[in-house]
């Protein structure tokens, strides 16, 4: 399974990349996110607790981030594995300044699911999938403006 | 009194079925102290297992105890299978999995629900492998293997030669040839898998009860597993079983998995499987690539058949497997005079689900590719596909016919039952519904098959897994051996114990229909015992249900028998009565003289003076009346030297003709009419031969259209429930119209033939003819299954492309 979209970032380059990295916005922006805790440098452990069509379950993730290109890109690597069985999902987001307080993001992923997610789950897992990543930069740019209130 | 036997009389079963009185597995309570169990299955199609951590399960309240695949190793050994590859078959993965479902760790808890809880707290790390699910890849030089110490993913590979195939081939006209795939599919029963297994450390004994219906073959299969004397590890299968259609034949593994937690976690267990485990985890048909080439005359006489087959067993290979190759060899040429032929078989293994029995075993793998190579025929040379079948169908002056793997057809007229099909369906008329169809924008289509319908499997036949050397070197295997016990009690009533362990079939009524008319007392009066205990009751290791073989085998054994009580209560009639055993027959309850009907003695007093007053018995007579007889068929004979075998016992024949209309913008199939022919001898009860025509058909509709097991290609599972995986239901089901032939068979007493599996056989087979029929015009070949609406609307549309660009 695979995808890939944009959309438009109401803030600066600088400020969209310094977000975007913050574990404290990730926590928050990821769906079912309910404890991210830092390993090592740009690697994290998540609990994940992610319905997926009558698959309801609790994944214990690692969340790495790698192939830094400072204010330019970076790559996404999230392994889940829980009750529900496993997720492995790759996503490669890339940012492009279109003036001082709009950035373009675009991404692409991959994701990869086995158990009973991909048993029952099938029929729902592109719409799913599309659902989650949505949400994540709906919280995402619900974040920015609030930190830009804040600022 | 009236004969019953081939009457449609009503199924002694019913009453208790219908008002909630049935005994499946789950009714039949449990020993003190039973715990329930849960099993964590693999997520990965193919990864080692590099850790199992248990300790945060096990410390949840009301856990008993959590079993790994290593904890197993002491007391258990790899299930014995009949190839020569050392394939390593344990009933929990121990240090690597191979599909998607395998088992991994069994949870033992005070109930399910706590079980079920503790697997989320069971922590594997797995070292994800390249899996492999593709057929032919599998056989490809890099493939990925699931056992590298066997060195390939073939589990079983023999080439035979019948006849003169290259002069055949030099002969013909023309080659026809083309490659097909079967899809892996099941059968759904609505009651799952259930089992109580208890280990009694005093006996060393296993005692388990599941809803197993055999080959009892496989109870030495189970003891062999367990490291036990086989009169350690009893089975008893309860008497009623909700339904199975080969399916629950592979409830052993989990049989010897339940055995021997029982033992290390020191209580009874038991285990009901649910639906995602049973469509992810139990058995399933298995899905075979065939590549098939006809030496064929201008007139469509084939004169030779050459045929690749290769079979994949899903992870592992397991009894009765490589057994969907062989069980139709002797059937390989179908209803056809086709002396010369060459197999090329394989068994493969890849990241699937391990097979087994599935109701047409190995006959709807065998009769898609050779159906439809005889409808192609009839394309390629522009003739009518009836009259392609009516030149190669074998003729009825032929019988017994001998095929060219070594089959004997018993008996037969396969003109008669293919021209009433023809006849039924109104085939003369068909172009006119052609016409009225295209007028309402649909496409029409008709399909015609006629296969042999094998029943009674030959126990030797498996052993042509082996080359004839490899056989020479072990004990040889034949017969199909079944049992029953007939006794009368002191009061002159009468008990009969089966042991083909019925999943539905109605062996209870069919049986009591016998008795009566071979001892002459009404059938409501006979009490007829299902239940099978392998320390009590006759059986053998062809017992069981599979095969199609109680109504040529399981019959048999019931008549005999019930000959040894009539002859035993005549000789004691005789003996009392000064008369002579041969002018003595039994009537309405009593045996008479023949010649003077005025002399008689009941039947009650001479059952009951072998109880009462034994002394009062002819000379040399034993006391009681309890007899048992073992019936086998001569037929089933060892393979001979030159790989020749005759699989089965008995031979139906069954004619399709189906009318379809292919809508050409969704690609949806609508089956406008099912009519079948059917030839199983003389049937022993009309009724329950129609219910069971029914289903075997409904269920080879679902091959045809709906059923399959999906894997990605990375090998997850994609079809773990009723939502994913779509089984017929009542309003998919078509008019269908059935008609019988009775053609006896030689080799039975009751001239009875197996029937119920025939239609499971043909139905994908004509179904996909008939729609081939239908697009014919675009130029599409069906090769592969289910006939889903999007397969048929792609086809379509990529040669409505094709046409356009050859237009331009």
């Amino acid at each position: 399974m695979n995808g890939e979209g944009s959309l438009t970032l109401e803030a600066g380059l600088e400020q969209s990349w310094a977000i975007l990295l913050d574990p404290n916005v990730l926590q928050k922006c990821i769906m079912g996110c309910n404890k991210l805790t830092q390993v090592e440098e740009n690697k994290y452990k998540a609990e994940l607790a992610i319905g997926i069509a009558a698959v309801k379950g609790k994944y214990e993730s690692t969340i790495e981030i790698a192939d830094i290109e400072n204010l330019k890109s970076y790559k996404l690597i999230v392994k889940g594995e829980g009750g529900p069985g496993n997720v492995e999902a790759t996503g490669v987001i890339h940012l492009e300044h279109q003036d001082e307080n709009q950035t373009l993001l675009s991404y692409t992923y991959e994701a990869e699911v086995g158990g009973k997610v991909a048993m029952v789950g099938q029929r729902m897992l592109s719409g799913v999938a599309k659902l989650i990543i949505q949400d994540f930069f709906k919280k995402f740019g619900k974040e920015l403006k609030n930190i830009e209130k804040s600022a | 009194m009236e004969k019953v036997i081939g009457k449609a009389v009503t199924r002694v079963e019913d009453t208790r079925l219908l008002t909630g009185q049935g005994k499946y597995i789950d009714d039949i309570g449990t020993p003190a102290n039973t715990a329930h169990i849960a099993i964590l299955r693999s997520t990965y199609p193919h990864a080692k297992i590099i850790s199992i951590d248990t300790s945060e399960a096990l410390n949840l309240r009301g856990v008993k105890g959590i079993v790994t695949g290593k904890d197993i190793l002491p007391f258990v050994q790899p299930f014995s299978v009949g190839v020569s590859a050392p394939v390593k078959y344990y009933p929990m993965a121990i240090d690597k999995v191979r599909y998607v479902g395998e088992p991994v760790a069994v949870v033992v808890a005070k109930n399910r629900y706590i079980a079920e809880d503790a697997l989320e707290k069971i922590k594997v790390v797995y070292e994800s492998l390249t899996p492999i699910v593709d057929i032919e890849k599998s056989l490809e030089e890099d493939a990925p293997l699931l056992h590298e110490h066997i060195g390939s993913n073939i589990a079983n590979h023999r080439t035979f030669h019948y006849g003169k195939v290259d002069e055949a081939f030099e002969e013909a006209d023309r080659i026809i040839k083309h490659k097909f795939h079967f899809p892996k599919y099941s059968a759904t029963p609505v009651e799952t898998y259930g089992m109580i297994a208890q280990y009694e450390e005093s006996s060393n004994q296993y005692t388990i009860h599941a809803n197993f219906h055999g080959p009892f073959v496989i109870q030495s299969v189970m003891a062999g597993a367990l490291k036990i004397p086989s009169n350690r590890l009893r089975i008893i299968v309860p008497k009623d079983i909700g339904g199975s259609y080969g399916i629950k034949a592979g409830t052993y593994p989990y049989m010897v998995l339940c055995a021997v937690v029982s033992r290390m976690v020191g209580c009874p267990v038991k285990w009901i499987e649910d639906r995602q485990e049973h469509l992810s985890a139990s058995s399933s048909g298995t899905d075979r690539v065939t590549y098939i080439e006809a030496a064929v005359k201008e007139d469509g006489k084939v004169l030779g058949l050459k045929m690749k087959l290769i079979d994949n067993v899903g992870a592992y290979i397991r009894a009765p497997e490589p057994a969907c190759l062989y069980r139709t060899h002797a059937n390989s040429t179908g209803a056809y005079d086709i002396p010369n032929l060459m197999i090329d078989a394989y068994a493969i293994m890849t990241n699937k689900l391990p097979t087994g029995l599935i109701r047409g075993y190995g006959g709807q793998e065998l009769y898609f590719p050779l159906e439809r190579i005889m409808q192609e025929i009839a394309h390629q040379l522009q003739l009518d596909p009836a009259d392609v079948l009516r030149r190669n169908l074998i003729k009825k002056e032929q019988f017994p016919y001998q095929t060219a793997s070594g089959g004997m057809y018993d008996s037969g007229d396969y003109e008669k039952g293919f021209e009433l099909a023809l006849e039924m369906g109104n085939y003369k008329e068909i172009e006119q519904k052609r016409e009225d169809a295209r007028q309402r924008g649909k496409l029409f289509g008709v399909g015609l098959a006629c296969i042999v319908e094998p029943s009674g499997s030959n126990m030797g036949y498996i052993t042509i897994a082996l080359t004839p050397e490899e056989r020479a070197s072990s004990l040889p295997k034949s017969g199909c051996a079944e049992a029953a016990t007939i006794s009368m009690d002191p009061m002159g009533c009468v008990n009969v114990r089966i042991s083909t362990t019925p999943s539905g079939q109605g062996h209870e009524t069919v049986t009591a229909q016998i008795v009566s008319d071979v001892l002459g007392i009404p059938r409501e009066q006979i009490n007829v015992v299902a239940e099978l205990d392998t320390s009590t009751s006759a059986w053998s290791i062809a017992s069981g249900s599979y095969s199609s073989r109680f109504a040529s085998l399981g019959s048999s054994a019931v008549f005999y028998a019930a000959h040894k009580v009539r002859k035993k209560l005549i000789k004691i009639a005789a003996y009392h009565l000064q008369a002579d055993e041969n002018d003595l027959t039994i009537e309405n309850g009593s045996i008479v003289s023949k010649k003077d009907p005025s002399i008689k003695y009941s039947l009650k007093r001479a059952a009951g003076s072998a109880h009462w007053n034994p002394l009062s018995l002819p000379d040399g007579m034993e006391p009681g009346i309890y007899e048992t007889y073992y019936y086998t068929a001569k037929v089933a004979e060892p393979p001979d030297e030159n790989d020749l075998v005759n699989s089965s016992v008995t031979y139906g024949f069954v004619a399709d003709m189906v009318t379809v209309e292919v809508d050409p913008d969704t690609g949806e199939v609508q089956i406008i009419d099912y009519f079948t022919v059917h030839d199983a001898g003389k049937l022993l009860n009309p009724l329950i031969v129609d219910g069971q025509i029914y289903g075997g058909l409904v269920h080879g509709l679902g091959g045809a259209m709906y059923e399959e097991l999906a894997y990605d290609d990375k090998g997850q599972f994609l079809t773990g429930s009723f939502m994913d995986y779509l089984c017929p239901t009542a309003p998919e089901i078509p008019n269908i119209t059935i008609k019988h032939i009775e053609t006896p068979s030689p080799l039975t007493p009751l001239g009875a033939k197996g029937l119920g599996e025939g239609n499971t056989m043909s139905a994908p087979a004509v179904i996909a003819n008939a729609v081939n029929d239908a697009l014919k015009l675009y130029g599409v070949m069906i090769d592969t299954l289910p006939l889903s609406p999007n397969r048929i609307w792609n086809l379509l549309n990529k040669a409505k492309e094709k046409r356009g660009a050859n237009q331009v």
